[in-house]
Protein backbone atom coordinates (compact mmCIF):
# COMPACT_ATOMS: atom_id res chain seq x y z
CA UNK A 1 0.00 0.00 0.00
CA UNK A 2 2.82 2.22 1.47
CA UNK A 3 4.68 1.48 -1.99
CA UNK A 4 1.47 1.96 -4.27
CA UNK A 5 0.72 5.40 -2.72
CA UNK A 6 4.28 6.68 -3.26
CA UNK A 7 3.80 5.82 -6.83
CA UNK A 8 0.60 7.16 -7.88
CA UNK A 9 1.94 10.83 -4.93
CA UNK A 10 5.41 10.77 -7.23
CA UNK A 11 3.34 10.73 -10.55
CA UNK A 12 1.19 13.52 -9.58
CA UNK A 13 3.72 15.68 -8.60
CA UNK A 14 5.65 15.09 -11.20
CA UNK A 15 2.57 16.34 -13.26
CA UNK A 16 2.69 19.33 -11.42
CA UNK A 17 6.11 20.20 -12.46
CA UNK A 18 5.92 18.79 -16.02
CA UNK A 19 5.73 23.00 -17.65
CA UNK A 20 8.89 23.55 -15.82
CA UNK A 21 10.73 20.18 -16.89
CA UNK A 22 9.17 20.79 -20.13
CA UNK A 23 11.05 24.14 -20.10
CA UNK A 24 14.44 22.56 -19.15
CA UNK A 25 14.15 20.29 -21.59
CA UNK A 26 13.40 22.67 -24.40
CA UNK A 27 16.26 25.08 -23.44
CA UNK A 28 18.60 22.92 -24.77
CA UNK A 29 16.75 22.07 -28.01
CA UNK A 30 16.98 24.10 -31.60
CA UNK A 31 13.82 25.94 -32.66
CA UNK A 32 12.83 23.92 -35.20
CA UNK A 33 13.16 20.79 -32.61
CA UNK A 34 10.82 22.60 -29.82
CA UNK A 35 7.37 21.68 -31.27
CA UNK A 36 8.67 19.20 -33.47
CA UNK A 37 8.69 15.96 -30.72
CA UNK A 38 7.86 17.94 -27.72
CA UNK A 39 8.07 15.00 -25.40
CA UNK A 40 11.30 13.35 -26.97
CA UNK A 41 12.89 15.60 -23.35
CA UNK A 42 16.44 15.26 -24.60
CA UNK A 43 18.20 14.75 -28.15
CA UNK A 44 21.22 13.24 -26.83
CA UNK A 45 23.17 13.46 -30.19
CA UNK A 46 21.97 16.53 -30.48
CA UNK A 47 22.32 19.03 -27.33
CA UNK A 48 22.25 22.62 -28.23
CA UNK A 49 23.92 24.92 -25.56
CA UNK A 50 23.37 27.72 -28.36
CA UNK A 51 20.59 29.29 -26.45
CA UNK A 52 22.58 30.06 -23.03
CA UNK A 53 25.47 31.21 -25.10
CA UNK A 54 23.26 33.36 -27.06
CA UNK A 55 21.56 34.95 -23.57
CA UNK A 56 24.84 34.98 -21.81
CA UNK A 57 27.14 36.63 -24.26
CA UNK A 58 24.60 38.73 -26.90
CA UNK A 59 21.92 39.60 -24.78
CA UNK A 60 21.55 42.19 -21.71
CA UNK A 61 20.99 39.34 -19.64
CA UNK A 62 23.96 39.30 -17.16
CA UNK A 63 22.99 43.35 -16.89
CA UNK A 64 19.36 42.09 -15.66
CA UNK A 65 20.73 39.46 -13.34
CA UNK A 66 23.07 41.99 -11.68
CA UNK A 67 20.51 44.35 -11.68
CA UNK A 68 18.02 41.93 -9.58
CA UNK A 69 20.31 40.89 -7.01
CA UNK A 70 21.95 44.59 -6.15
CA UNK A 71 17.93 45.41 -5.78
CA UNK A 72 17.53 42.01 -3.81
CA UNK A 73 20.43 42.33 -1.60
CA UNK A 74 20.13 46.20 -0.92
CA UNK A 75 16.65 45.73 -0.24
CA UNK A 76 16.51 42.58 2.10
CA UNK A 77 19.09 44.35 4.01
CA UNK A 78 17.75 47.23 4.63
CA UNK A 79 14.44 45.69 5.49
CA UNK A 80 15.87 43.23 7.91
CA UNK A 81 17.71 46.02 9.49
CA UNK A 82 14.32 48.19 9.59
CA UNK A 83 12.23 45.29 11.03
CA UNK A 84 14.63 44.39 13.67
CA UNK A 85 14.84 48.33 14.67
CA UNK A 86 10.94 48.51 15.02
CA UNK A 87 9.85 45.10 15.94
CA UNK A 88 12.24 45.64 18.96
CA UNK A 89 10.42 48.72 19.77
CA UNK A 90 7.10 47.28 19.34
CA UNK A 91 7.80 44.08 21.18
CA UNK A 92 10.46 44.66 23.38
CA UNK A 93 10.29 47.83 24.73
CA UNK A 94 6.97 48.45 24.48
CA UNK A 95 6.44 52.12 24.82
CA UNK A 96 2.90 53.67 25.41
CA UNK A 97 0.83 53.14 22.98
CA UNK A 98 2.69 50.35 20.90
CA UNK A 99 -0.30 47.83 20.83
CA UNK A 100 -2.66 50.38 19.77
CA UNK A 101 -0.14 51.33 16.67
CA UNK A 102 0.94 48.32 15.83
CA UNK A 103 -2.83 47.71 14.98
CA UNK A 104 -2.82 50.30 12.58
CA UNK A 105 0.09 49.44 10.88
CA UNK A 106 -1.66 45.58 10.62
CA UNK A 107 -4.30 46.99 8.79
CA UNK A 108 -2.08 47.73 6.07
CA UNK A 109 -1.85 44.53 4.89
CA UNK A 110 -5.44 44.31 3.24
CA UNK A 111 -4.76 47.06 1.44
CA UNK A 112 -3.86 46.03 -2.45
CA UNK A 113 -0.36 46.84 -3.18
CA UNK A 114 -1.17 48.08 -6.49
CA UNK A 115 -3.01 51.15 -4.56
CA UNK A 116 0.30 52.57 -3.69
CA UNK A 117 2.21 52.65 -6.68
CA UNK A 118 -0.03 55.35 -8.20
CA UNK A 119 1.09 58.09 -5.78
CA UNK A 120 4.58 56.34 -5.31
CA UNK A 121 5.29 56.68 -9.58
CA UNK A 122 4.25 60.66 -9.36
CA UNK A 123 6.13 61.28 -6.42
CA UNK A 124 9.22 59.33 -7.53
CA UNK A 125 8.78 61.36 -11.04
CA UNK A 126 9.27 64.71 -9.20
CA UNK A 127 12.23 63.53 -6.94
CA UNK A 128 13.70 61.43 -9.97
CA UNK A 129 14.04 57.98 -9.09
CA UNK A 130 12.33 57.08 -12.39
CA UNK A 131 14.04 54.44 -14.27
CA UNK A 132 16.80 54.18 -11.03
CA UNK A 133 17.03 50.61 -9.11
CA UNK A 134 16.32 53.67 -6.21
CA UNK A 135 12.93 52.99 -7.33
CA UNK A 136 12.73 49.48 -6.56
CA UNK A 137 14.59 49.49 -3.36
CA UNK A 138 13.01 51.92 -1.09
CA UNK A 139 9.67 51.14 -1.05
CA UNK A 140 11.03 47.79 -0.27
CA UNK A 141 12.56 48.48 2.89
CA UNK A 142 9.21 48.89 4.89
CA UNK A 143 7.04 45.58 4.72
CA UNK A 144 4.44 45.46 7.60
CA UNK A 145 5.08 41.87 7.69
CA UNK A 146 8.35 41.59 8.47
CA UNK A 147 7.74 43.81 10.98
CA UNK A 148 4.95 41.63 12.45
CA UNK A 149 7.63 38.58 12.79
CA UNK A 150 9.95 40.35 14.50
CA UNK A 151 7.89 41.88 17.17
CA UNK A 152 6.51 38.72 17.66
CA UNK A 153 9.76 37.15 18.21
CA UNK A 154 11.03 40.03 20.73
CA UNK A 155 7.52 39.89 22.78
CA UNK A 156 8.87 36.70 23.79
CA UNK A 157 12.52 37.70 24.59
CA UNK A 158 14.23 36.54 27.31
CA UNK A 159 14.51 39.74 29.45
CA UNK A 160 17.13 38.51 31.52
CA UNK A 161 19.67 38.42 28.91
CA UNK A 162 19.00 41.94 27.93
CA UNK A 163 19.06 43.22 32.20
CA UNK A 164 22.30 41.31 32.16
CA UNK A 165 23.50 43.86 29.50
CA UNK A 166 22.41 46.65 31.08
CA UNK A 167 23.96 45.25 34.64
CA UNK A 168 27.23 45.40 32.87
CA UNK A 169 26.37 49.26 31.82
CA UNK A 170 24.91 48.95 28.78
CA UNK A 171 22.48 50.90 27.47
CA UNK A 172 19.20 50.16 25.80
CA UNK A 173 21.08 50.99 22.04
CA UNK A 174 24.34 48.67 23.01
CA UNK A 175 21.89 45.91 24.33
CA UNK A 176 19.84 45.76 21.39
CA UNK A 177 22.97 44.94 19.12
CA UNK A 178 25.38 43.30 20.95
CA UNK A 179 22.43 40.75 23.02
CA UNK A 180 19.25 41.03 21.12
CA UNK A 181 20.67 40.91 17.08
CA UNK A 182 22.86 38.38 17.22
CA UNK A 183 19.93 36.63 18.95
CA UNK A 184 17.41 37.42 16.39
CA UNK A 185 20.07 35.59 13.69
CA UNK A 186 17.19 32.45 13.28
CA UNK A 187 13.84 34.65 12.79
CA UNK A 188 16.18 37.05 10.25
CA UNK A 189 17.58 34.38 8.41
CA UNK A 190 14.03 33.22 7.97
CA UNK A 191 12.87 36.56 6.80
CA UNK A 192 16.00 37.30 4.34
CA UNK A 193 15.18 34.23 3.24
CA UNK A 194 11.34 34.67 2.14
CA UNK A 195 12.13 38.15 0.95
CA UNK A 196 14.64 37.13 -0.98
CA UNK A 197 12.62 35.01 -2.88
CA UNK A 198 9.05 37.59 -2.97
CA UNK A 199 11.82 40.58 -4.02
CA UNK A 200 13.22 38.54 -7.02
CA UNK A 201 10.31 37.96 -8.30
CA UNK A 202 8.38 41.37 -8.54
CA UNK A 203 7.26 42.37 -11.80
CA UNK A 204 4.48 45.15 -11.39
CA UNK A 205 7.26 47.76 -9.84
CA UNK A 206 9.70 47.45 -12.69
CA UNK A 207 7.14 47.45 -15.14
CA UNK A 208 6.06 51.04 -14.06
CA UNK A 209 9.10 52.59 -12.97
CA UNK A 210 12.06 51.58 -15.40
CA UNK A 211 12.36 52.86 -19.03
CA UNK A 212 15.79 51.86 -20.12
CA UNK A 213 16.40 47.95 -21.05
CA UNK A 214 20.07 48.47 -18.95
CA UNK A 215 18.02 49.09 -15.64
CA UNK A 216 15.65 46.57 -16.12
CA UNK A 217 15.44 43.61 -13.22
CA UNK A 218 15.16 39.65 -14.35
CA UNK A 219 11.76 39.62 -14.50
CA UNK A 220 11.04 42.59 -16.58
CA UNK A 221 13.76 41.32 -18.46
CA UNK A 222 12.28 38.45 -19.29
CA UNK A 223 8.66 40.25 -20.03
CA UNK A 224 10.67 42.53 -23.10
CA UNK A 225 12.57 39.29 -24.71
CA UNK A 226 9.10 37.65 -24.77
CA UNK A 227 7.97 40.65 -26.94
CA UNK A 228 10.92 41.47 -28.47
CA UNK A 229 11.52 37.19 -29.39
CA UNK A 230 8.37 35.90 -29.57
CA UNK A 231 8.91 32.95 -31.58
CA UNK A 232 12.27 31.93 -30.22
CA UNK A 233 10.76 29.68 -27.83
CA UNK A 234 13.60 27.52 -26.85
CA UNK A 235 16.05 31.00 -26.31
CA UNK A 236 12.67 32.33 -24.09
CA UNK A 237 12.54 28.68 -21.70
CA UNK A 238 16.72 29.34 -21.33
CA UNK A 239 16.53 32.87 -20.45
CA UNK A 240 13.55 31.08 -17.93
CA UNK A 241 15.46 28.47 -16.85
CA UNK A 242 18.28 31.50 -15.95
CA UNK A 243 16.10 32.79 -13.74
CA UNK A 244 14.46 30.17 -12.45
CA UNK A 245 17.57 28.30 -11.83
CA UNK A 246 19.37 30.39 -8.63
CA UNK A 247 16.18 30.02 -6.73
CA UNK A 248 15.57 26.51 -7.27
CA UNK A 249 19.36 25.86 -5.91
CA UNK A 250 19.23 28.10 -2.97
CA UNK A 251 15.63 26.13 -2.24
CA UNK A 252 16.53 22.63 -2.53
CA UNK A 253 20.12 23.57 -0.09
CA UNK A 254 17.53 24.99 2.30
CA UNK A 255 14.82 23.31 1.73
CA UNK A 256 14.20 22.39 5.41
CA UNK A 257 14.52 26.20 6.48
CA UNK A 258 12.48 27.48 3.62
CA UNK A 259 9.45 25.26 4.45
CA UNK A 260 10.17 25.96 8.32
CA UNK A 261 10.30 29.98 7.58
CA UNK A 262 7.20 29.91 5.01
CA UNK A 263 5.43 28.09 7.87
CA UNK A 264 6.40 29.97 10.50
CA UNK A 265 5.76 33.55 8.64
CA UNK A 266 2.01 32.16 7.42
CA UNK A 267 1.22 30.90 10.81
CA UNK A 268 2.14 34.18 12.88
CA UNK A 269 1.84 36.60 9.86
CA UNK B 1 21.85 56.98 24.72
CA UNK B 2 23.81 59.04 27.62
CA UNK B 3 20.90 59.47 29.45
CA UNK B 4 20.14 55.39 29.57
CA UNK B 5 23.46 54.97 30.49
CA UNK B 6 23.30 57.08 33.37
CA UNK B 7 19.62 55.73 34.19
CA UNK B 8 21.31 52.24 34.07
CA UNK B 9 24.06 53.44 36.63
CA UNK B 10 21.56 54.30 38.76
CA UNK B 11 19.48 51.40 38.78
CA UNK B 12 22.28 49.15 39.11
CA UNK B 13 23.00 51.60 42.63
CA UNK B 14 19.56 51.63 43.23
CA UNK B 15 18.82 48.09 42.40
CA UNK B 16 15.39 46.24 42.59
CA UNK B 17 13.19 49.08 44.27
CA UNK B 18 13.28 51.25 41.07
CA UNK B 19 12.99 48.68 38.14
CA UNK B 20 10.57 51.21 37.59
CA UNK B 21 12.90 54.37 36.52
CA UNK B 22 14.70 50.96 33.63
CA UNK B 23 10.90 50.27 32.56
CA UNK B 24 10.46 54.44 31.52
CA UNK B 25 13.81 54.52 30.07
CA UNK B 26 12.92 51.43 27.82
CA UNK B 27 9.52 52.94 26.95
CA UNK B 28 11.71 56.77 26.11
CA UNK B 29 14.02 54.83 24.26
CA UNK B 30 11.19 52.75 22.51
CA UNK B 31 9.59 55.40 20.91
CA UNK B 32 13.31 56.26 19.61
CA UNK B 33 13.35 53.05 17.93
CA UNK B 34 10.01 52.92 16.55
CA UNK B 35 10.38 56.66 14.15
CA UNK B 36 11.94 54.78 11.22
CA UNK B 37 8.71 52.92 11.44
CA UNK B 38 6.49 56.32 11.83
CA UNK B 39 8.30 57.99 9.02
CA UNK B 40 8.57 54.54 6.72
CA UNK B 41 4.65 53.84 7.40
CA UNK B 42 3.58 57.38 7.10
CA UNK B 43 5.72 57.98 3.80
CA UNK B 44 5.04 54.56 2.25
CA UNK B 45 1.68 53.66 3.54
CA UNK B 46 -0.70 56.21 5.06
CA UNK B 47 0.33 58.91 2.46
CA UNK B 48 -0.11 57.34 -0.63
CA UNK B 49 -3.56 55.71 0.91
CA UNK B 50 -4.36 59.12 1.66
CA UNK B 51 -3.20 60.90 -1.59
CA UNK B 52 -5.28 57.56 -4.08
CA UNK B 53 -8.41 59.35 -2.24
CA UNK B 54 -7.49 62.76 -2.97
CA UNK B 55 -6.62 61.78 -6.54
CA UNK B 56 -9.77 59.95 -7.31
CA UNK B 57 -11.18 63.48 -6.75
CA UNK B 58 -8.97 65.75 -8.64
CA UNK B 59 -7.64 65.76 -11.91
CA UNK B 60 -4.00 66.16 -12.04
CA UNK B 61 -2.27 66.71 -15.26
CA UNK B 62 1.37 65.49 -15.61
CA UNK B 63 2.31 67.42 -18.24
CA UNK B 64 1.23 70.84 -17.28
CA UNK B 65 1.65 70.08 -13.70
CA UNK B 66 -2.07 71.39 -13.34
CA UNK B 67 -4.58 70.24 -10.35
CA UNK B 68 -8.42 70.56 -10.21
CA UNK B 69 -11.34 69.70 -8.81
CA UNK B 70 -13.53 67.55 -9.89
CA UNK B 71 -15.81 66.23 -6.88
CA UNK B 72 -17.23 62.76 -7.51
CA UNK B 73 -17.28 63.04 -11.23
CA UNK B 74 -14.69 60.36 -11.71
CA UNK B 75 -16.84 57.68 -9.83
CA UNK B 76 -20.11 58.82 -11.53
CA UNK B 77 -17.84 58.17 -15.03
CA UNK B 78 -16.73 55.20 -13.32
CA UNK B 79 -20.03 53.54 -12.61
CA UNK B 80 -21.24 54.33 -16.15
CA UNK B 81 -18.36 52.99 -17.68
CA UNK B 82 -19.23 49.79 -19.35
CA UNK B 83 -15.10 48.50 -18.98
CA UNK B 84 -15.50 49.20 -15.51
CA UNK B 85 -18.10 46.60 -14.88
CA UNK B 86 -16.32 44.09 -17.01
CA UNK B 87 -13.14 44.51 -15.23
CA UNK B 88 -15.55 44.37 -11.43
CA UNK B 89 -17.22 41.05 -13.30
CA UNK B 90 -14.11 39.34 -14.43
CA UNK B 91 -12.43 39.99 -10.96
CA UNK B 92 -14.97 37.68 -9.29
CA UNK B 93 -15.24 35.15 -11.96
CA UNK B 94 -11.35 35.17 -11.15
CA UNK B 95 -11.84 34.58 -7.54
CA UNK B 96 -14.80 32.15 -7.78
CA UNK B 97 -12.58 29.38 -9.41
CA UNK B 98 -8.88 30.84 -8.27
CA UNK B 99 -9.62 30.49 -4.43
CA UNK B 100 -11.65 27.42 -3.92
CA UNK B 101 -8.97 25.81 -6.59
CA UNK B 102 -6.52 27.02 -4.26
CA UNK B 103 -7.72 25.80 -1.04
CA UNK B 104 -8.64 22.70 -1.94
CA UNK B 105 -5.82 21.57 -3.98
CA UNK B 106 -3.65 23.00 -1.09
CA UNK B 107 -5.71 20.35 1.43
CA UNK B 108 -5.61 17.69 -1.27
CA UNK B 109 -1.77 18.25 -1.33
CA UNK B 110 -1.13 18.21 2.26
CA UNK B 111 -3.23 15.28 2.81
CA UNK B 112 -0.82 13.68 0.62
CA UNK B 113 2.15 14.70 2.48
CA UNK B 114 0.40 13.71 5.51
CA UNK B 115 0.30 9.97 4.67
CA UNK B 116 2.09 6.92 5.17
CA UNK B 117 4.52 7.28 2.24
CA UNK B 118 7.99 7.04 0.56
CA UNK B 119 10.00 10.33 -0.71
CA UNK B 120 7.99 12.49 0.93
CA UNK B 121 10.87 15.31 1.33
CA UNK B 122 10.73 14.50 -2.85
CA UNK B 123 7.27 14.89 -3.12
CA UNK B 124 6.97 18.35 -1.48
CA UNK B 125 9.24 19.41 -3.08
CA UNK B 126 7.50 18.74 -6.38
CA UNK B 127 4.69 20.39 -4.48
CA UNK B 128 6.26 24.02 -3.84
CA UNK B 129 8.76 24.14 -6.41
CA UNK B 130 6.27 26.32 -8.75
CA UNK B 131 5.55 28.33 -5.78
CA UNK B 132 9.03 29.22 -4.83
CA UNK B 133 10.00 29.81 -8.91
CA UNK B 134 10.13 33.07 -10.80
CA UNK B 135 6.15 34.34 -11.80
CA UNK B 136 7.24 35.67 -15.10
CA UNK B 137 9.60 33.20 -15.54
CA UNK B 138 6.69 30.01 -15.09
CA UNK B 139 4.14 32.39 -17.40
CA UNK B 140 6.61 32.32 -20.34
CA UNK B 141 6.98 28.98 -20.27
CA UNK B 142 2.78 28.27 -19.70
CA UNK B 143 2.36 30.74 -23.01
CA UNK B 144 4.54 28.13 -24.93
CA UNK B 145 3.23 24.86 -23.47
CA UNK B 146 -0.38 25.90 -24.13
CA UNK B 147 0.20 27.11 -26.96
CA UNK B 148 -2.93 27.03 -28.82
CA UNK B 149 -2.11 24.74 -32.10
CA UNK B 150 1.84 23.86 -31.79
CA UNK B 151 1.77 23.91 -28.07
CA UNK B 152 2.74 20.12 -26.62
CA UNK B 153 -0.47 20.15 -24.26
CA UNK B 154 -2.50 20.93 -27.59
CA UNK B 155 -0.76 18.65 -29.54
CA UNK B 156 -1.16 15.42 -27.38
CA UNK B 157 -4.67 15.67 -27.43
CA UNK B 158 -4.94 16.11 -30.90
CA UNK B 159 -3.01 13.50 -31.41
CA UNK B 160 -6.01 11.55 -29.16
CA UNK B 161 -8.46 12.93 -31.69
CA UNK B 162 -9.81 15.61 -29.33
CA UNK B 163 -10.71 19.40 -30.34
CA UNK B 164 -8.73 21.35 -27.65
CA UNK B 165 -9.75 24.82 -26.38
CA UNK B 166 -7.39 27.85 -27.41
CA UNK B 167 -6.93 28.54 -24.42
CA UNK B 168 -5.81 32.39 -23.56
CA UNK B 169 -6.62 33.60 -27.43
CA UNK B 170 -10.71 32.19 -26.31
CA UNK B 171 -12.49 34.42 -24.38
CA UNK B 172 -14.55 31.80 -22.57
CA UNK B 173 -11.21 29.87 -21.49
CA UNK B 174 -8.94 32.97 -21.31
CA UNK B 175 -9.79 33.74 -17.86
CA UNK B 176 -10.40 30.68 -16.25
CA UNK B 177 -6.84 29.00 -17.60
CA UNK B 178 -5.39 32.25 -15.87
CA UNK B 179 -7.14 31.38 -12.87
CA UNK B 180 -5.67 27.74 -12.58
CA UNK B 181 -2.07 28.81 -13.45
CA UNK B 182 -2.34 31.51 -10.75
CA UNK B 183 -3.48 28.15 -8.37
CA UNK B 184 -1.06 26.29 -9.55
CA UNK B 185 1.85 29.07 -8.85
CA UNK B 186 0.21 29.98 -5.48
CA UNK B 187 -1.14 26.57 -3.81
CA UNK B 188 2.47 25.44 -2.76
CA UNK B 189 2.05 28.03 0.31
CA UNK B 190 -1.21 26.76 0.83
CA UNK B 191 -0.22 22.92 1.06
CA UNK B 192 2.54 24.16 3.56
CA UNK B 193 0.48 25.08 5.91
CA UNK B 194 -2.24 22.74 5.79
CA UNK B 195 0.78 20.71 6.14
CA UNK B 196 1.28 22.12 8.87
CA UNK B 197 -1.98 22.87 10.49
CA UNK B 198 -2.57 18.59 10.03
CA UNK B 199 0.50 17.80 12.29
CA UNK B 200 -0.89 20.05 14.32
CA UNK B 201 -3.68 17.88 15.44
CA UNK B 202 -3.52 15.49 18.58
CA UNK B 203 -2.65 12.29 17.62
CA UNK B 204 -5.00 11.49 20.48
CA UNK B 205 -8.00 12.84 19.38
CA UNK B 206 -7.98 10.47 16.24
CA UNK B 207 -7.41 7.50 18.39
CA UNK B 208 -10.67 8.54 20.80
CA UNK B 209 -12.64 9.39 17.53
CA UNK B 210 -11.85 5.67 16.24
CA UNK B 211 -12.68 3.61 19.71
CA UNK B 212 -15.88 6.07 19.29
CA UNK B 213 -16.36 3.89 16.15
CA UNK B 214 -15.67 6.99 13.87
CA UNK B 215 -14.30 5.80 9.99
CA UNK B 216 -12.34 7.64 8.17
CA UNK B 217 -14.58 10.00 6.53
CA UNK B 218 -16.29 10.54 9.58
CA UNK B 219 -12.91 11.35 11.36
CA UNK B 220 -11.69 14.28 8.94
CA UNK B 221 -15.00 16.04 8.95
CA UNK B 222 -15.79 16.06 12.42
CA UNK B 223 -12.06 15.79 14.07
CA UNK B 224 -9.54 16.93 11.64
CA UNK B 225 -11.52 19.81 9.47
CA UNK B 226 -12.57 21.47 12.83
CA UNK B 227 -8.91 21.30 14.08
CA UNK B 228 -7.47 22.85 11.17
CA UNK B 229 -10.21 25.49 11.11
CA UNK B 230 -8.00 28.77 11.95
CA UNK B 231 -5.27 27.43 9.33
CA UNK B 232 -8.26 27.69 6.74
CA UNK B 233 -9.66 30.79 7.29
CA UNK B 234 -6.28 32.17 7.19
CA UNK B 235 -5.43 31.14 3.96
CA UNK B 236 -8.97 31.95 2.86
CA UNK B 237 -8.83 35.54 3.94
CA UNK B 238 -4.87 35.25 2.12
CA UNK B 239 -5.93 33.50 -1.19
CA UNK B 240 -9.17 36.28 -1.53
CA UNK B 241 -6.79 39.39 -0.97
CA UNK B 242 -4.08 37.79 -3.25
CA UNK B 243 -6.96 36.67 -5.60
CA UNK B 244 -8.27 40.31 -5.96
CA UNK B 245 -4.52 41.57 -6.76
CA UNK B 246 -3.90 38.88 -9.38
CA UNK B 247 -2.41 40.49 -12.22
CA UNK B 248 1.23 38.99 -13.15
CA UNK B 249 -0.46 36.24 -15.76
CA UNK B 250 -2.92 39.43 -16.99
CA UNK B 251 0.35 41.78 -18.06
CA UNK B 252 2.04 38.81 -19.70
CA UNK B 253 0.02 36.42 -20.86
CA UNK B 254 -3.40 38.24 -22.53
CA UNK B 255 -2.54 41.94 -21.98
CA UNK B 256 -6.24 41.90 -20.52
CA UNK B 257 -7.75 40.73 -23.59
CA UNK B 258 -8.99 38.73 -25.94
CA UNK B 259 -11.89 41.29 -26.14
CA UNK B 260 -11.35 42.68 -22.35
CA UNK B 261 -12.41 38.91 -21.03
CA UNK B 262 -9.53 39.07 -19.10
CA UNK B 263 -9.21 42.43 -17.72
CA UNK B 264 -9.83 42.91 -13.98
CA UNK B 265 -10.29 45.29 -11.77
CA UNK B 266 -5.68 45.27 -11.12
CA UNK B 267 -5.14 44.96 -14.72
CA UNK B 268 -7.71 48.06 -15.37
CA UNK B 269 -5.89 50.29 -13.13
CA UNK B 270 -2.90 49.57 -14.35
CA UNK B 271 -4.15 50.18 -18.04
CA UNK B 272 -5.60 53.36 -17.02
CA UNK B 273 -2.39 54.76 -14.76
CA UNK B 274 0.44 53.52 -16.66
CA UNK B 275 -0.75 53.40 -20.46
CA UNK B 276 -3.47 56.18 -20.58
CA UNK B 277 -1.86 58.57 -17.55
CA UNK B 278 -5.34 59.16 -16.49
CA UNK B 279 -4.18 58.54 -12.62
CA UNK B 280 -7.30 59.82 -10.99
CA UNK B 281 -9.35 57.34 -12.88
CA UNK B 282 -7.44 54.61 -12.27
CA UNK B 283 -7.09 55.98 -8.33
CA UNK B 284 -10.97 55.80 -7.93
CA UNK B 285 -10.61 52.20 -9.64
CA UNK B 286 -8.60 51.75 -6.73
CA UNK B 287 -10.72 53.09 -3.84
CA UNK B 288 -13.11 50.82 -5.21
CA UNK B 289 -10.62 47.63 -4.96
CA UNK B 290 -9.96 48.85 -1.54
CA UNK B 291 -13.52 48.95 -0.17
CA UNK B 292 -13.93 45.31 -1.98
CA UNK B 293 -11.13 43.83 -0.35
CA UNK B 294 -12.54 45.29 2.97
CA UNK B 295 -16.10 44.38 2.83
CA UNK B 296 -14.98 40.55 1.49
CA UNK B 297 -12.71 40.53 4.55
CA UNK B 298 -15.24 41.97 6.94
CA UNK B 299 -17.72 39.31 5.91
CA UNK B 300 -15.30 36.50 6.48
CA UNK B 301 -14.23 38.04 9.55
CA UNK B 302 -17.95 38.12 10.87
CA UNK B 303 -18.60 34.83 9.15
CA UNK B 304 -15.81 32.81 10.62
CA UNK B 305 -17.79 32.09 14.46
CA UNK B 306 -20.08 29.46 12.12
CA UNK B 307 -17.22 27.82 11.20
CA UNK B 308 -14.11 28.44 12.72
CA UNK B 309 -13.27 26.51 15.95
CA UNK B 310 -10.64 27.56 18.34
CA UNK B 311 -9.41 25.54 20.67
Amino acid sequence: MKILRTIVFSLVGLIFVTPLIWMLSTSFKYENQVFEKPFVLVHWDDINFGNYRYLLTESPVLTWLSNSLIVVVVSVLCRLLFAAVTGYAFGYLRFRYANTIFLIYLAALFIPYQLSLLPQFIAFRYIGFLDTLWALIVPNIVDILSIFLMRQFFLTFPRDFIHAAYMEGSGVVRSFVRIALPLAQAPMLTLGILSFFMIWDQYYQPLIFLKSPEMFTLPLGIHSFQTQFGHEYAKQMALACIAIVPVLITFLILQKRFVESIVTAGIKG
Amino acid sequence: MDLTEVTVVETKKRRASNSHSLERAERRMGLIFAIPSFIGYSLFVALPMLFVFVLSVFKIDLMSNTITFQGMSYFDKLLHDDDFWKAFANTFKYLVIYVPLTLLLGLVMALILHSRVYLRGMIRAFFIIPYITTYIATLVVWNVFLHPTEGPVNSLLMSWGLNPPHYMVDTRWALPVLAVIGSWKDVGFHCLLFLAALQGVPRDLYEASSIDGANGLARFRHVTLPLISPTSFFLLLITIIGGLQAFYQMALLTKGGPAFSTTTLTYHIYRTAFEYYDFSYASAVGVILFLITLVLVLINWFGQKKWVFYQ
